[in-house]
């Protein structure tokens, strides 16, 4: 045993790391993307004399963190613009799945340009699962912090909210979603939908006149997730978590449990944000590879895998003492 | 809570929205829709609300609705030419990936032949001109000049069918309160 734990780390641990760095990533750009607008906006201007002290503030650190990547910033910085509800990154138009359900829902009509913008998402979500949600999400980087902050409150010994839902609730908001859009003629997924509230309400406080309604919703959505239910809004009640578990029920890559190697220690369903239960082979449709379980996993038992179905469940893993336990019942029981 | 309680809470938050749209008042705003825009229904069931035309506009004059023009139109953009007018660069309808702005090449046939924002449109009791005060910049501000707008004695400005609605005009407009406005057509692209 102690000659297997030497072996080198296996890599898919450091995946959460490159996971947080990712979703803070994404965050950075979507605070950046105003300010750089803004910059834009001055540019065309051709009036840098005329700025206030901190217009011309901004200017210059923007000038400053562009100029070595860009010469003709009214133009160069067009390249990568908008959210991950609907964005251009180097001139590819991308989209939100769920921004392209709910067009089709308000007019009734598929209107195929902005279809094809949400075909490279689609087909990262079926090969991968709803990895939009654990790596992407610039409200899940919030709503993961925001689930540290509510730890740290219940460690001072708050009582915050545990209490558990249906987890079809979020299918319900997608069909609800989907039939008030057809009724009203208007997308109500965009009021809803916390990732497109967050990267609009960031576009509105840096470059338009300051926080909209959706920042009211978003933080009540924040206070749902430590009052209510942990991650609650993400569990029971996002539209898009919905749309991308259906299109990532068939996945190729997914986390299957090494029973030979588990332990049983339940560091995975512990850390699993999703309430998820890695230690019993219960992952579903609903997780999002995010790999948090495999980063805990003191046994490495928790492996990517290629495969399209989850393993079911396999028992009591073998290095731990509910195994060993019935291993020994098992000898002693005397032969029939 | 039980779950079906907590399914009734949801469809009753859900259905909020359409509820209230079915009894707002509509509201008396004058505002503009960007260059490109479908027909007001055809628009606000096209747009996505992801805020890329006015992240494109080098002018700034996109601003968003909150629920000030009722809850269909939340987050969606809008123009108010006396604040901040459009330039016509045609970079919103590039931007937009949905197809509620159309494409409009930045030339002047296809401007004149597609966008229709509004119709500029003066009061004589207001506008210095007609009060016998020569003053004639609402027609040096207008990018489409005697096709949109042109002056006759003492620079009186007379509004064209060529005008676009760009509100440029409203914008410049030096009296208080403007002397020339912008009518929304809610019709969309020609």
């Amino acid at each position: 045993m102690s000659v297997s734990r030497a072996a080198p780390v296996y890599w898919a641990r450091h995946l959460n790391k490159l996971r947080w760095a990712s979703l803070s990533l994404v965050f950075a750009m979507l605070v950046l993307l105003p300010f750089l607008h803004v910059y834009q906006s001055y540019v065309a201007a051709h009036a840098y004399d005329l700025l206030q002290p901190g217009e011309k503030w901004l200017y210059d650190s923007m000038e400053t963190l562009t100029s070595p990547f860009v010469s003709d910033p009214a133009r160069q910085l067009d390249s990568v613009k908008g959210t991950t509800w609907s964005g251009t990154l180097f001139g590819l138009k991308l989209s939100d799945p769920l921004a392209v359900l709910g067009q089709v829902a308000a007019g009734l009509r598929i209107h195929w340009p902005f279809v094809v913008t949400a075909l490279i998402p689609i087909l990262v979500t079926a090969a991968l699962g709803r990895v939009f949600c654990g790596w992407i999400c610039p409200a899940s980087f919030i709503y993961e912090l925001n689930e540290t902050l509510s730890g740290w409150l219940r460690k001072s010994g708050l009582t915050l909210g545990e209490r558990q839902f249906d987890r079809r609730g979020k299918y319900l908001v997608l069909a609800a979603g989907f039939v008030l859009s057809v009724f009203s003629g208007s997308i109500l997924y965009a009021a809803i939908y916390p990732p497109a509230l967050v990267g609009r309400e960031l576009y509105y406080v840096v470059a338009q006149a300051g926080f909209g309604s959706g920042a009211v919703f978003f933080l009540g959505t924040l206070l749902f997730d430590i009052l209510v239910a942990r991650r609650g809004f993400c569990r029971y009640l996002c539209a898009g978590g919905a749309l991308y578990s259906l299109l990532g029920r068939y996945r190729a890559v997914r986390i299957q449990r090494d029973v030979a190697t588990c332990n049983d220690c339940q560091k995975c369903d512990v850390v699993c944000e999703f309430g998820l239960t890695p230690m019993a082979d219960g992952f579903g449709q609903e997780c999002n590879n995010c790999t948090a379980c495999i980063a805990v996993c003191p046994e490495d038992a928790l492996r990517l895998r290629i495969a399209v179905h989850d393993i079911p469940f396999q028992g009591p893993g073998h290095q731990g003492h509910t195994w060993r336990h019935q291993q020994q019942a098992g000898q002693q029981e005397p032969p029939v | 809570m039980d779950r079906r309680s907590f399914i009734q809470m949801l469809v009753a938050v859900a259905a909020a929205p359409a509820v209230a749209d079915a009894t707002a008042p509509p509201s008396g705003l004058r505002y503009l829709r960007p260059p490109g825009a479908l027909a007001e229904n055809d628009f606000l069931a096209r747009c996505i609300r992801c805020g890329q035309c006015g992240e494109a506009c080098p002018n700034r004059c996109i601003s968003y609705f909150g629920l000030e023009n009722g809850s269909a139109s939340l987050d969606t953009p809008y123009i108010i030419p006396r604040e901040q007018a459009c330039i016509l660069c045609m970079k919103c309808g590039v931007a937009c990936p949905t197809g509620a702005l159309e494409r409009i090449t930045r030339e002047a046939e296809p401007i004149l032949a597609r966008v229709k924002m509004g119709m500029a449109r003066v009061d004589t009791s207001l506008c210095l001109s007609f009060q016998g005060k020569t003053c004639g910049v609402c027609y040096r501000a207008c990018p489409l000049p005697d096709v949109a707008i042109r002056v006759g004695r003492l620079e009186q400005p007379h509004v064209l069918e060529g005008c676009v609605g760009c509100g440029l005009c409203e914008r410049s407009c030096i009296q208080i309160p403007q002397a020339i406005r912008i009518f929304p057509n809610r019709d969309g692209v020609a």
